[in-house]
């Protein structure tokens, strides 16, 4: 049982939630009542890691910020270490793996607000921010958690795009799903077993959690 | 709070060209009125600032809300509108007292909750407040509606058909509900309808839009007077509306006397007390025209009138008469054969008989 | 109710931020600015071969040093890649000679490395399989000429060594075409043998070190192919740039008697042998 892999997936997942919801909720604010030229496209872009496969994307992401790329080589002269075969070169992959997961449901959730309510809350004096605040924000309340589950568990999922990019370097990129993989390779299954149980667990437990509260906002909508 | 005047002048080439410019007189309610499609609802939104124009001028109370010419728009929080959505856009999350609670953001904390209560009393919501939109009828739901865009303590209430999603009975007790509100307040009101019993009961001034233009503006009672609601003719018959007052009531005959101007009419007995405001409407076709005065008919209305204009009406065989009382107008609908045999010209004087109960009161 | 609710939301929220913040600060055992450092758990790449040979080898050295190196098994051509692109292993073992050249040559070794082993190939068949394996394959061959033959997993010959290996004995017993459709490509020869020991094949050709090993000696029946059947696989190992001294400790200990003797144990000829 690796509980450092373990641990790892679960300040990969963690980490990737808490920065990509707030980036995500203002691209999907965007789409959602943004009406310019170019929002098909983005919206494309934003849906490309859905379609394709994760070695692909691990592959073009270890191009896009190995050390060869400008992104790369200005992140190792700051902080003295490659960005790719780090926990950092992780996050930023999961945070570009993750978009759809994140974007898309709150996009939804967003759009399903009628306009009229978003127009009464200007006329009911709120600003811009409060009104994002006070009535947005509470109405796309279950797509937000839904993006957030989703998020969480396809991170701790993840192994294709980690496997390229991350190295499976124990202690810093091997999260849980590459030490299974790694355990099957050693013939080690009574290992791999146990820790694939954990993950399931895990992912059971957190996606139980969030539905639950999602069911409850959607709940304060009732009567 | 005294009531501020709206002075209205938008224009726009796309997508639909708009040309519109007009004025809401202070403390009158004034109905944009028109036929779906004509634009009513969009300058509705540019007044409240929820809508760019290519050029708009939009002043209330001399302050200006938007001007493009000098560059300015204010945003929407920041003027002084209470906006009544079509299908109310009531916060689905929040009870009603949180939805007024929220439109206070320009009251201290403090005040808040006694404000709150008092507008759930103003709109008879008292027992409704912790509900959420969910659990209200429809027409709780508009008057929460009401309420919450009265709570910013506005000095222009909008409204967007407000009562096109509503039953009649309920809409009658709904526009009563206004027109009391309104008073009690002196709010300038702003009202977008194509329904013209909102016009006739409900209005003072009247704005029709159509395609995008304006094809008449004025008082309601000068407007009807002259059968000059463009549009309206069409499907509607000729119809006068008038501002009267409750003079008497007779209770022994179980009658009512409304005044108008110097107009005395006798209509069976209303509930309002003497000096109440009431809206008289009365369609050209049920005022019949006399050389003498008649015996022996149940009538109750024998009015001195002078004959003003004949027009063509919407049959060949019928004639418009536009007749005055004083300075009220009254429209009669007579055939040309009638016409002839009492030899209706400009400058006649004759008598207008109205049937007490062809007249239709408001109060 | 709700004020309990908003407050354990938000104790909540705080404390997820804070776990993600702390997770975030750059966490390198000994990290510095401006210079590679390795840590003092040195980490180690190597060919997927040595699975089983390697982990003996650290579990004694780390007895023996208190050093307790961290490796990370895979394919040598993505392992080749990966050093390319920055990754920051210290000690490199692969299972072909031209990997560790290549990187030489780009300057990212601190020399040229020494050749620590000579690998060998098997031809495996798990127990409850029909296939028998034979020195010359001939029973494999029989059933590939019958349309008989189930699936043969080899590693990947495009980045695999063993792989490459394996190809090279099926060509020179004329086999290659016909097996062609029946392949299962492993992505290591780790990955190769696991396939042909699961039972979902016939077997495999994988390397002699990985047959040799408890986990798969009892797993099916094996015969060591003739090495005259491929180009030797000369096993090549090299210390990067920037490599600490505790990888270096690894490195001698590789090339010391009781390192080469567990080698020897696992099947792999020695240079000097």
């Amino acid at each position: 049982m690796d509980w450092t892999a373990l641990g790892l997936s679960l300040r990969l997942g963690l980490v990737t939630v808490v920065l990509l919801l707030p980036l995500s909720f203002l691209l999907a604010r965007w789409l959602a009542f943004g009406r310019f030229r170019g929002r098909g496209l983005v919206e494309a872009l934003v849906a490309l890691p859905l379609i394709l496969p994760p070695t692909v994307v691990g592959f073009y992401l270890l191009v896009a910020f190995g050390r060869g790329s400008p992104v790369g080589a200005a992140f190792e002269s700051l902080f003295g270490q490659p960005l790719v075969f780090s926990f950092e070169g992780l996050v930023l992959a999961s945070l570009l793996v993750n978009l759809p997961f994140a974007v898309q449901p709150m996009q939804n959730a967003l759009a399903a607000i009628p306009p009229n309510v978003r127009d009464a809350a200007r006329c009911c004096g709120l600003s811009p921010l409060q009104a994002v605040r006070r009535v947005e924000l509470p109405l796309a309340l279950p797509g937000i958690a839904t993006a957030a589950v989703l998020t969480f568990a396809h991170t701790l999922g993840e192994f294709g795009v980690v496997l390229m990019v991350g190295g499976s370097i124990p202690g810093e990129t091997r999260t849980i799903s590459i030490a299974i993989y790694d355990r099957v390779q050693a013939f080690d299954e009574p290992a791999a077993g146990s820790m694939a149980l954990v993950l399931l667990v895990t992912a059971v437990i957190a996606l139980g959690i969030t539905n639950t509260l999602a069911r409850r906002a959607a709940g304060r909508t009732g009567p | 709070m005294t009531a501020a005047g709206l002075a209205v002048r938008l224009r726009r080439a796309a997508p639909f060209a708009l040309d519109v410019a007009f004025e809401a007189p202070a403390g009158s309610m004034t109905a944009l009125f028109g036929p779906s499609g004509s634009g009513k609802t969009t300058v509705l939104r540019a007044i409240a600032g929820l809508q760019a124009m290519d050029e708009a001028q939009v002043s209330c109370g001399g302050e200006a809300w938007t001007d493009t010419a000098a560059g300015l728009t204010l945003p929407p929080h920041r003027r002084p509108v209470g906006f009544v959505f079509q299908d109310y856009a009531l916060f689905p999350h929040l009870t009603v007292r949180e939805q007024l609670a929220l439109s206070m953001g320009h009251r201290p904390a403090a005040e808040r909750a006694a404000r709150i209560d008092a507008l759930l009393e103003l709109v008879r919501l008292q027992e409704l407040g912790d509900r959420r939109p969910a659990g209200l009828s429809g027409g709780q739901q508009q008057r929460a509606a009401l309420a919450r865009a009265l709570a910013r303590d506005p000095q222009v209430l909008l409204l967007d058909e407000p009562f096109a999603a509503v039953d009649w009975a309920l809409r009658e007790s709904l526009r009563r509900e206004l027109v009391r509100l309104q008073r009690a307040l002196s709010l300038t009101v702003v009202l977008v309808t194509h329904d013209f019993e909102d016009v006739a009961k409900l209005a003072s001034h009247l704005v029709v839009i159509e395609r995008g233009a304006v094809t008449a503006s004025g008082s309601v009672q000068a407007l009807t007077g002259r059968n000059a609601v463009p549009g309206v003719g069409g499907w509607r018959e000729p119809a006068i509306a008038l501002d009267a007052v409750v003079d008497a009531h007779l209770h022994d005959r179980q009658l009512s006397v409304i005044a108008a101007g110097t107009l005395r009419l006798e209509v069976p007995a209303i509930a309002a007390p003497v000096g109440a405001p009431v809206r008289l409407q009365v369609a050209a076709r049920e005022v019949i025209l006399a050389s003498q005065r008649p015996e022996g008919l149940s009538l109750h209305n024998v009015v001195e009138a002078e004959v003003v204009a004949v027009e063509p009406a919407s049959h060949e065989a019928l004639r418009l008469v536009h007749l005055s009382v004083g300075d009220i107008r009254l429209l009669s609908l007579v055939t040309v054969d009638a016409q002839r045999k009492l030899a209706l010209a400009p400058g006649k004087p004759v008598l207008a008989l109205i049937k007490a109960v062809a007249i239709e009161a408001f109060a | 109710m709700n004020r309990r609710r908003f407050v354990v939301g938000r104790v909540f929220a705080s404390a997820v931020l804070l776990v993600a913040a702390a997770s975030l600060a750059p966490q390198r055992a000994g990290a510095q600015q401006a210079q590679p450092v390795r840590s003092p758990a040195p980490l180690v790449a190597a060919a997927s071969d040595l699975q089983f040979a390697l982990d003996e080898i650290v579990a004694r050295f780390e007895r023996d040093t208190g050093i307790a190196p961290r490796v990370t098994y895979g394919s040598s051509g993505n392992f080749t890649r990966q050093i390319e692109q920055g990754a920051p292993f210290e000690l490199f073992l692969s299972a072909d000679e031209a990997y560790v050249d290549r990187l030489a040559e780009r300057r990212l070794t601190r020399d040229r490395g020494t050749l620590y082993a000579v690998g060998r190939i098997v031809l495996f068949a798990s127990h409850g399989s029909p296939l028998r394996p034979d020195a010359e394959m001939k029973h494999l061959a029989a059933r590939l000429a019958s349309g008989e033959a189930g699936r043969l997993a080899i590693a990947n010959p495009e980045h695999a060594p063993y792989g490459r290996a394996a190809e090279q004995a099926l060509r020179s017993l004329g086999l290659w075409n016909a097996v062609q459709p029946k392949l299962l490509l492993g992505e290591s020869v780790a990955q190769a043998a696991q396939f042909a020991s699961s039972g979902n094949a016939d077997g495999g050709i994988f390397a002699y070190s990985l047959a040799l090993a408890p986990a798969l000696r009892d797993r099916g029946a094996f015969v060591l192919l003739p090495d005259s059947l491929h180009a030797p696989l000369r096993q090549r190992m090299v210390l990067l740039q920037g490599a600490s001294p505790a990888a270096e400790r690894l490195y001698d200990y590789l090339r010391s008697p009781a390192g080469r003797a567990i080698l020897r144990q696992y099947g792999f000829v020695l240079p000097e042998d």
